[in-house]
């Protein structure tokens, strides 16, 4: 290994990314771009959800009821309807999100605790509003009889204030259960992605443009090559790791509870088996396009689906569990959560930042072995 | 040359590609110090000859030798006495000229202490010095070749590989560039260079002609010219079609190349045959200007020996 010839590969990249503008583009300025999106388009709060009323029963207790669903900022009442088909009508307009029937004797049923003649229409098109109605009415609901049978109770005599049910949920790391404080985490993990895409293009880009043919004629080395340009995407990663979590507690409220220096010295670890496997992509890939759309493939459609970022790990298949096992973003994308969120330490995450290490030293492994310093 | 042992030397070279074999069972010696040109039609195997020997691609079978290596087992070896310089602009568009000759004279190790004075010589001779901190996107054409060149010869290789160096560079550029490898050579460089340009074949010590991978002929351009048979009339008739398709018949007439609207016709003897012509085109109501006798040059002599190939393999398929 000669220190002069990975030193000339690297300045030579440095200055490929700095004044390559859609290299620079996409290593330092879409990975940013791309959390900003994703964390604000993704984990939208619902909030606003318009709602017709039937009101068949037209009494102050179904009037009250209608009240409380309809304050605050969750459900907004849209329109007091008298038919059926009207409501059909308003959510073929798309004109209200869900419905609520307050049956004919509701008022009755009621107060004689025989239940709630209740009835809940959403659009099925939108299950996410609409499931969210059905949420947000039914706790109501809920609520109401709780305080009717606490009234009940404290009516006979009988010297009980506590409601008949009484849960209390914790979330804990996430009171609230945003799940942007969750999900950011994990993005941060995708976005480094990029630096990958990008040892993947510049491999490909050198192949396409034959500047990789005037190097194969020179003594210079297969590991001082390919080492020699993936350190400078690993700066930039790293550029990126101490920038993105700044952005995630400046904008998103998303708390950092660990320890930096261990979240920074593992996703350097990462940034090794990532950018391996980009490295892998582009000495296969004859040309940019088709190391895009492979580096689309095995390394941000998997990110999406089988990194868990979007879906638990634990509720796939056990053939998906497995290839999940084999990106490293599965792994890292654990070791952020639990160094952002509960703010866990080594002691748990070394399983994790093992078979980083693993993964990078076979990537490395299998591209140095199927580089050869020849063409064709 | 006081050394007698050829500096490259193959034998029964071959490769293959997935379907064609690019290069068939070349045998070759280059004594050092040689200007040694490889022309040939597209496809004819120049650009992977020259790849073969640099190390860049795999030997299918055969053998070579190269500055007393063997090219199979030390590529690496090879690699530092060879200077390459690919048909494709090769080097870093977005370096500057200095940028892209520091690079390359780090990768061939070329000891610090020399290096200042060596670009510095490199990019006088090159006519770059003016140019040292432009990018080389914004360099001209013949200025981008002459770059590649003073990258390849950064550690003083002893022998220069040069795939068509001059493709698509302009005239005045292109001469300048003969100029500074005619230079190269007199100073005791090896160089091995392909071209499809026969002028530039003509400034050559010995051609070798490649077709459909083989080497067909090899000798000094003298030698190549006296191959073709017989004289040269050159004549511009308004109709060439038909002119040719007529004088093509005539007696002692051996061949007829077009050159656009320009015809050159190979006879038996030129003095005998040019009023000949002359009639034979006015009892066909054929207009003329120019009809002259001229000296044959690379350019004929290659057509016509490509022309006999073709011919003889056209004879030996019918069997």
């Amino acid at each position: 290994m000669s220190f002069r010839h990975l030193r000339a590969v690297i300045r030579k990249e440095i200055n490929h990314i700095l004044r390559d503008r859609a290299t620079f583009f996409l290593v330092i300025l879409a990975p940013l771009a791309m959390l900003f999106i994703f964390a604000y388009g993704l984990t939208v709060d619902i909030k606003h959800v318009p709602v017709a009323v039937l009101d068949y029963d037209h009494t102050s207790t179904s009037r009250s009821f209608i009240q409380r669903i309809t304050e605050g900022k969750d459900l907004d009442l849209y329109a007091y309807v008298d038919t059926l088909d009207k409501i059909n009508d308003l959510l073929t307009q798309d004109e209200i999100k869900a419905a609520v029937i307050i049956g004919a004797d509701f008022e009755r049923n009621l107060l004689a605790l025989r239940g709630m003649p209740l009835q809940i229409v959403i659009d099925g098109t939108e299950p996410e509003s609409g499931g969210f109605a059905v949420e947000q009415i039914g706790g109501r609901a809920e609520a109401l009889i709780n305080e009717l049978l606490a009234a009940r109770i404290a009516g006979e005599g009988q010297a009980l204030s506590l409601q008949p049910i009484d849960l209390h949920v914790h979330a804990l790391y996430n009171p609230a259960l945003k799940p942007r404080v969750d999900m950011i985490p994990g993005l941060i993990s995708m976005m480094l992605g990029f630096p990958a895409l990008s040892v993947a293009l510049t491999l490909a880009h050198e192949r396409e443009h034959g500047t990789l043919e005037q190097i194969l004629v020179t003594p210079v080395g297969r590991a001082e090559f390919l080492l020699g340009k993936m350190i400078p995407y690993m700066i930039v990663g790293l550029a990126n790791v101490i920038v993105m979590p700044a952005i995630a507690r400046a904008t998103f409220h998303i708390p950092f509870n660990g320890s930096f220096l261990l979240f920074f010295l593992l996703s350097i670890v990462f940034l090794f088996a990532i950018l391996s496997m980009g490295m892998l992509i582009g000495v296969f890939m004859p040309t940019q396009p088709a190391a895009l759309a492979l580096s689309f493939l095995i390394i941000f459609f998997p990110g999406f689906f089988m990194t868990g970022i979007f879906f638990p790990i634990t509720s796939m298949p056990e053939m998906m569990r497995m290839e999940a096992l084999t990106m490293p973003g599965t792994h890292y994308a654990i070791i952020t959560r639990g160094v952002f969120l509960p703010g866990v330490g080594l002691d748990v995450l070394w399983p994790y930042a093992v078979m980083l290490i693993g993964l990078g030293i076979a990537f490395t492994a299998a591209a140095a072995f199927f580089f050869r310093k020849k063409l064709g | 040359m006081e050394n007698t042992s050829p500096i490259i030397e193959t034998h029964a070279l071959t490769r293959d590609f997935r379907k064609t074999r690019a290069v068939d069972g070349l045998t070759l010696s280059i004594w050092p110090g040689e200007l040694f040109g490889v022309v040939g039609p597209d496809g004819a195997g120049k650009t992977t000859t020259l790849r073969l020997l640099a190390g860049l691609l795999d030997i299918t079978s055969g053998s070579a030798q190269v500055a007393g290596y063997d090219l199979a087992r030390y590529p690496e070896a090879i690699k530092r006495r060879i200077g390459y310089m690919a048909q494709q602009f090769s080097l870093y568009s977005e370096l500057s000229v200095m940028e892209n000759l520091t690079f390359f004279a780090e990768l061939y190790d070329v000891p610090t202490d020399e290096l200042q004075e060596r670009m510095e010589q490199l990019l006088a001779f090159a006519g770059l010095t003016e140019f040292k901190d432009r990018r080389a996107a914004q360099l001209s054409g013949g200025m981008q070749k002459k770059l590649a060149l003073a990258c390849t010869l950064i550690h003083q290789p002893e022998i220069l590989l040069l795939d068509e160096p001059t493709t698509g560079v302009d005239p005045v550029s292109r001469r300048e560039f003969w100029d500074i490898l005619t230079d190269l050579n007199l100073r005791g460089s090896t160089i091995i260079v392909s071209t499809p340009y026969m002028d530039e074949a003509d400034r050559c010590m010995r051609v070798g002609l490649m077709y459909e991978g083989r080497l067909v002929v090899c000798d000094t351009p003298q030698q190549i010219r006296a191959h073709i048979e017989g004289e040269l009339i050159e004549l511009r008739p308004q109709d060439w079609q038909a002119a040719h398709t007529l004088i093509a018949a005539l007696p002692g007439v051996f061949e007829v190349q077009t050159y656009g609207e320009l015809l050159h016709v190979l006879v038996d003897s030129a003095d005998k045959r040019l009023p000949e012509i002359k009639i034979a085109l006015e009892e066909h109501d054929l207009v003329c200007r120019d009809i002259r006798r001229a000296t044959p040059r690379m350019e004929e002599a290659f057509i016509s020996l490509i022309k006999r190939i073709k011919h003889l393999e056209s004879e030996t398929e019918g069997e």
